[in-house]
């Protein structure tokens, strides 16, 4: 029997709605509460959340945006798997990172589903995937810049029981133990995600015994409900129509590429439909991204075109479509390698984002950073002489938008929640002195009515001899776009400055690029792009950018056509601008 | 005589105890921007006799306000080569994740004043290269050009050795005394730049508000007042000299609120409760924070602006634990466009206020759902409250959506605020590892009491408190303040290779600096006390847990005792102890009261019956029956001492009302506070 919604008070209903979602904020603080990684409770690089028992997402907490979606995938491969074939009892955890089957992005991000029975019934389940800083593999960290199938990437979990009726499978752990570099920290992780599925559980229990099943199942009903009528109505209020665009992943590593990647948006009254095909075929090197990545990123820029505030569940996501042809670089099937998938998710949503950006000014920017601008760098500390290892991702500039400059030093897209390693923290941790930390301003890049947001320079003077680093720059061939007349920003890029003075440079992509003491690693982050035409700014704004030391006096007159005194930043327009009126 | 004013966002509070022993409130409005008058105000409408006042304490929103209203001084930077733009870039985060269009928050100084000067220090606070103090002087003849009013000064690890500051503002100084100057380690001595450079800008920014303001009501206090000693209620929860409180401003970011918090601690010894709810309902928003063991706790974890939506700014000074949503009594109630009902964060405010307030308000908000619902009572208000005009927004606005009477409509209101409430109230309690079964609910602020029974009942705690003079609590929590100074010090060490008499002298010149704070405030040294805490972690790790650590010079057997008692909170924190790993030291912590005679608390003595304190008996809507119920109300000022009342009942107060539940009994103590008790299941 089930009761209808409107038999029910809709006070009730709202109210077991957003217990759900404290449910959700408590699973979520949880784990990174027992975790003992840092790229999972200082980076927040994981998700937590609640489906249905069909697993649709209920709620989800996140600290970036990367694996919005992807923990219904793995609840889906479970109900395949096991539910199914009622191979599913209370105490059951399954344990998956197959990127190609549920697990959506890199092996490292290892994912656990756990089913929730209420008197004998299956009513939800709790999943979480959180970033393993250990799954082995042939490098240190396990994800890798030069990895040509997945069996070099780490050990693979393909949807298999991790405990059976409440009992640990004590050979899978074992095996976990054998096969990764650091077992106390991968192991810790292992069951701070069981304790946060285990809350999830608990939590959800108390809730059916204080308002009983049905009211629970109608609220899960609701909720849904509530969440797609949302988000209809803000896709009504879109501008309906087919929009494109055209772009490319810079190269996978190991000296391929840049791989041409596009997408047609299609929007009507009632559908969001992306179609990637024709986009490149996956490639050798491991920056292959799976569907689920792929449906993450649309779903990253479904979510800012229409509401960007609200509770995130697969209801708001019902008008959603994504087609992409098998086998792409964005569709990555066994063996293919997917270390840095993100590289691929990001410049996917780069590409939905520059679609519709021109149609959707209110809610879209110009380009931005579009890369994690990920950074590896080992060595031993020059005063403890013991190993250190940085994993860091960069920020740089985000896009320009009508009203609004672009924000300057902010993670990409993908990140979030995500925050950078205080200076002052990085010299006492790591053998590194950091010789700037500062914006990039000499680019000139970016201008326009509203200027794209600085990228950043961050250079780390190696302290002691055989450090190495791995960069991960995307966008280093191509740079974030303007619109409506606003410049492009530049390219994420980075130098070495050897002791000698010796520059080598700029690169994007570098496996293990060897630092001696006093070698300076120079890390260089994309300014975003402008929007609308620089002739635009108001000449006092622009001479306040100069007096700021955003553009030189000789960029204001070139750019802008404002002539600015280097002294007293007084200044007068020229001609030139008055002829584009 | 001791007396507390407290300034708000509407109103100035006063509380006093009279000379027997009686305690007297008084409230004036809020005159910005000058604000003293409401002060002197406040103090002539409550009777204060200025000649015979020996103490005056005060909390203030002077600060917040300046900041939130960006109306500081024009202020300067001065930091490490290469490093001009670590305001800027702050720390990259975006906690709105998918709002593409993302504003960061701006830094407090634009670029072209913050100026770098070469100098370095490495982490262990060695000079890399000295200061260059021809750069300083070249940026203060540009700050003078500029019209610069306040400097900043944040060096890269100045927390590890602050010489270059000291350096740089004894330059800045000579060259131009007027100007006010903030050297980082002054304010905070953390580490991490951003967060470090932040503080001393807004200390930076708000000082020359901050001094004014201190002086304008020092000189028209000691017209009449000249002998009288003069605090100001600091963020920590302590007090501080109006002369001390002048150098670091920052300090009272959160002078007011936090009042109230110590007041249900100092309540909680009183009658003897440890594990204290703090909660504190007003216009806009509801505050709450956890007194564990009779301790309110500090940290320097604090922001402003900092929400879902924005990443704030941090401020590195220590703060009580406080968490605030947006639920008041004049939050409004509203349906989002896909039929939810919602309650805040949008307030009313004092104006126009809720609907009943009949100043021009239309949107219903859960002060006119508490008087439709017969919990609130017209009588009891000092506007004409025009009922029907409360049951029509509430009827027009909520009920007909829903086609519901708008009694269902208002009882929807309440469910909803409280269902806000209990997930923040989980949030400091369950969520951190703590049973609510050991803790009780102190409730005060215009609507704590009204609120709190409900809310016990959800979370399963046991005991709800409503203190005497509850809408006023945090000028009465003010009265029982002593001085307090806290100072937190980066100072990385391994537990393994840790330098016991390094340390102890490390403690020694924190202890002393504390003597010499005291000793300028005119606290002599047998009124000084110490507690020593230290934040560690296992090594390798980030997050820290304060723990409390022995005082004088530490033996290899202390050390073994602070280890144990770090595995054993780091376990009760976050559930899990790494027994092999090496523990590491990252900040000390002193914190040092200078101890002040407080009031006596006397006794209520009331020869009364619950007869004669019964006011009437009228229709309240309960939700736990979902009806009407007759329900007795009493006047608080008549209750007798210790008379058992079962609920469902309401007591009324001025400013206030105790809305006592089936299942819920109700007395009032011998302090006079009321007990609300669920009893046991």
């Amino acid at each position: 029997m089930t009761v209808k919604t409107h038999e029910i008070d809709p006070f009730t209903l709202e109210i077991v709605k957003d217990s759900l979602l404290a449910i959700g904020d408590e699973m979520f603080i949880a784990l990174a509460k027992t975790s003992m990684s840092p790229i999972i409770y200082e980076v927040l690089d994981y998700a937590s959340g609640l489906t249905d028992a069909r697993g649709q997402l209920l709620t989800q907490g996140n600290g970036v945006t990367g694996f919005i979606g992807m923990l219904s995938f793995m609840v889906k491969e479970t109900i395949e798997k096991y539910g199914k074939k009622g191979d599913l009892q209370p105490g059951d955890i399954i344990i998956t990172n197959d990127p190609y089957g549920g697990g959506g992005s890199h092996l490292s991000d290892v994912g656990l589903v756990m089913p929730i029975f209420y008197e004998g019934e299956l009513i939800a389940f709790s999943a979480n995937k959180a970033h393993w800083t250990e799954v082995g593999g042939k490098d240190p960290g396990s994800f890798t810049n030069d990895a040509t199938e997945i069996f070099q990437e780490g050990l693979q979990f393909p949807c298999v029981k991790l405990y059976e009726a409440g009992k640990i499978n004590q050979a899978l752990v074992e095996m976990i133990k054998a096969n990764v570099r650091f077992p106390d920290l991968s192991l810790g992780d292992l069951y701070a995600q069981v304790a946060a599925l285990k809350t999830g559980e608990k939590r959800m229990k108390e809730l059916c015994q204080k308002y009983g099943k049905e009211v629970i199942k109608a609220s899960i009903e609701h909720l849904l409900d509530h969440g797609e009528k949302i988000s209809r109505i803000a896709l009504s209020t879109l501008p309906k129509g087919t929009f494109t665009a055209e772009s490319v992943v810079d190269t996978d590593g190991i000296g391929n590429g840049p791989f041409p990647i596009k997408v047609k948006v299609t929007i009507t009254e009632d559908e969001f439909v992306c179609d990637f095909r024709g986009s490149s075929p996956q490639v050798p090197g491991p920056v292959n991204c799976s569907y689920t990545g792929l449906v993450s990123a649309v779903r990253t820029i479904f979510l800012a075109v229409t509401n960007p505030s609200q509770d995130v569940n697969d209801g708001v996501f019902r008008p959603l479509k994504v087609i992409v042809d098998k086998k792409s670089i964005m569709s990555a099937e066994r063996p293919a390698p997917m270390s840095n998938y993100f590289e691929t998710l990001c410049a996917s949503v780069d590409l939905v984002w520059k679609a519709l950006a021109p149609h959707m000014p209110e809610r879209l920017s110009a380009g931005h950073l579009a890369s994690i601008c990920a950074v590896t760098l080992t060595g031993n500390h020059h005063d403890t002489g013991e190993p250190f290892l940085i994993v860091e991702p960069s920020v740089g500039g985000w896009g320009a938008s009508p009203g609004q400059d672009g924000a300057s030093g902010q993670f990409c897209v993908s990140d979030g929640e995500t925050y950078n390693i205080p200076v002052e923290i990085a010299e006492t941790r790591y053998g590194v002195l950091v010789d700037e930390y500062r914006l990039r301003t000499d680019d000139g890049a970016g201008a326009g009515e509203y200027i794209g947001g600085k990228g950043v320079i961050r250079s780390y003077r190696a302290l002691s001899d055989g450090q190495a680093a791995t960069v991960t720059f995307g966008h280093h061939v191509i740079k974030p776009w303007g619109i409506h007349g606003g410049h492009d920003g530049s390219p994420n890029e980075f130098y070495v400055v050897k002791a000698s003075g010796e520059v080598d440079g700029p690169y994007g992509v570098y496996a293990r690029y060897p630092l001696q003491k006093n070698d300076v690693l120079k890390l260089v982050t994309a300014t975003g792009g402008g929007y609308g035409d620089p002739y635009k700014r108001p000449a006092a704004q622009v001479a306040k950018d100069v007096k700021n030391g955003y553009f030189t006096v000789e960029q204001a007159r070139d750019l802008f056509g404002v002539e600015v005194d280097p002294e007293t930043f007084t200044y007068r327009e020229l001609d030139i601008r008055q002829d584009r009126e | 005589m001791r007396v507390a004013t407290d300034i708000g966002g509407t109103f100035t509070d006063l509380v006093y105890l009279d000379e027997n022993g009686k305690i007297q409130v008084a409230k004036s409005h809020t005159t910005p921007p000058n604000f003293e008058k409401g002060v002197m105000n406040v103090l002539k409408e409550g009777g204060v006799d200025l000649a015979g006042m020996s103490t005056f304490i005060h909390g203030t929103t002077v600060i917040i306000n300046a900041l939130t209203e960006r109306k500081g001084a024009k202020t300067g930077l001065i930091t490490t080569k290469g490093f001009r733009d670590v305001l800027e870039i702050a720390r990259g985060n975006r906690p709105d994740l998918f709002n593409i269009r993302y504003k960061k928050p701006e830094p407090f100084v634009e670029r072209y004043l913050r100026q770098e000067v070469e100098e370095r220090m490495n982490y262990k606070g060695e000079v890399l290269t000295p200061l260059n103090e021809e750069d300083i002087k070249t940026v203060v003849e540009y700050f003078k050009k500029e019209d610069v009013e306040a400097i900043a000064v944040c060096f890269l690890h100045a927390y590890a050795n602050p010489a270059h500051e000291k350096q740089a503002v004894k330059i800045i100084k000579e060259l131009w005394p007027d100007v006010y100057v903030t050297a980082s380690h002054e304010v905070t001595k953390e580490w991490r730049e951003y967060e470090r450079t932040n503080t001393a800008v807004f200390n930076a920014y708000v000082q020359p508000i901050a001094t004014a303001y201190i002086d304008q009501l020092h000189g028209e206090l000691n017209e009449d007042s000249p002998s009288s000693q003069k605090f100001i209620m600091q963020s920590n929860g302590g007090t501080t000299t109006f002369a001390e409180a002048k150098k670091v401003p920052i300090n009272m970011v959160e002078s007011g609120p936090v009042a109230g918090i110590y007041g249900a601690a100092v309540l909680g010894k009183l009658i003897g409760e440890k594990n204290i709810i703090a909660f504190d309902i007003g216009g806009t928003t509801a505050k709450m924070s956890l007194i564990e063991n009779g301790e309110v706790k500090v940290s320097t974890d604090y922001y402003i602006e900092k929400n879902d939506r924005s990443a704030g700014y941090p401020i590195k000074t220590p703060v009580v634990d406080i968490v605030e949503i947006g639920n008041g009594g004049g939050s409004i109630a509203w349906i989002d466009e896909a039929g939810s009902l919602k309650v805040g964060p949008q307030s009313a405010g004092a104006l126009p206020g809720p609907v009943a307030y009949g100043l021009g308000g239309t949107e219903p908000t859960t002060t006119d759902a508490n008087l439709l619902t017969g919990r609130l009572s017209a009588k009891n208000f000092d506007y004409d409250v025009d009922m029907d005009r409360v049951r029509k927004a509430i009827k027009e606005k909520i009920a007909d959506y829903y086609e519901i009477s708008p009694e269902e409509a208002a009882m929807g209101m309440i469910r909803i605020a409280n269902s806000n409430m209990l997930n923040a109230l989980k949030l400091i309690s369950v969520r951190k590892g703590h049973d609510p079964k050991e803790f009780t609910i102190v409730a005060f602020g215009g609507g704590g009491s009204m609120h709190a029974p409900a809310l016990a009942k959800e979370l399963g705690v046991k005991k709800v408190v409503v203190p005497l003079a509850s809408p006023v609590f945090s000028a009465w929590g003010m009265l029982m303040t002593d001085l307090r100074h806290d100072y937190i010090k980066t100072y990385i060490r391994r537990f393994s290779q840790l330098d016991l008499a390094d340390i102890q002298n490390q403690w020694k010149e924190i202890e002393e600096q504390a003597i010499r704070q005291f000793n300028n405030e005119g606290i002599s040294n047998d009124k000084v006390e110490f507690q020593r805490f230290a934040d560690l972690r296992y090594l390798g790790q980030e997050h820290t847990v304060k723990v409390p650590v022995p005082s004088g010079a530490w033996s290899e057997d202390d050390k073994k005792v602070i280890i144990q008692k770090f595995h054993a909170l780091h376990e009760k924190n976050y559930s899990f102890r790494l027994e092999e790993a090496d523990v590491e030291i990252v900040n000390l912590h002193l914190t040092a009261y200078g101890k002040v005679p407080k009031p006596e608390i006397k006794k209520v003595e009331r020869n009364s019956t619950l007869e004669e304190a019964k006011i009437e008996t009228r229709p309240v809507y309960f939700e736990d029956v979902n009806d009407w119920v007759q329900t007795d109300v009493y006047n608080r000022d008549l209750l007798p001492v210790n008379k058992v009342i079962q609920g469902p009942a309401i007591v009324e107060e001025k400013s206030a009302v105790t809305v006592v539940y089936r299942g819920q009994t109700v007395k009032l103590d011998e302090y006079g506070n009321l007990i609300v008790e669920t009893e046991g299941e």
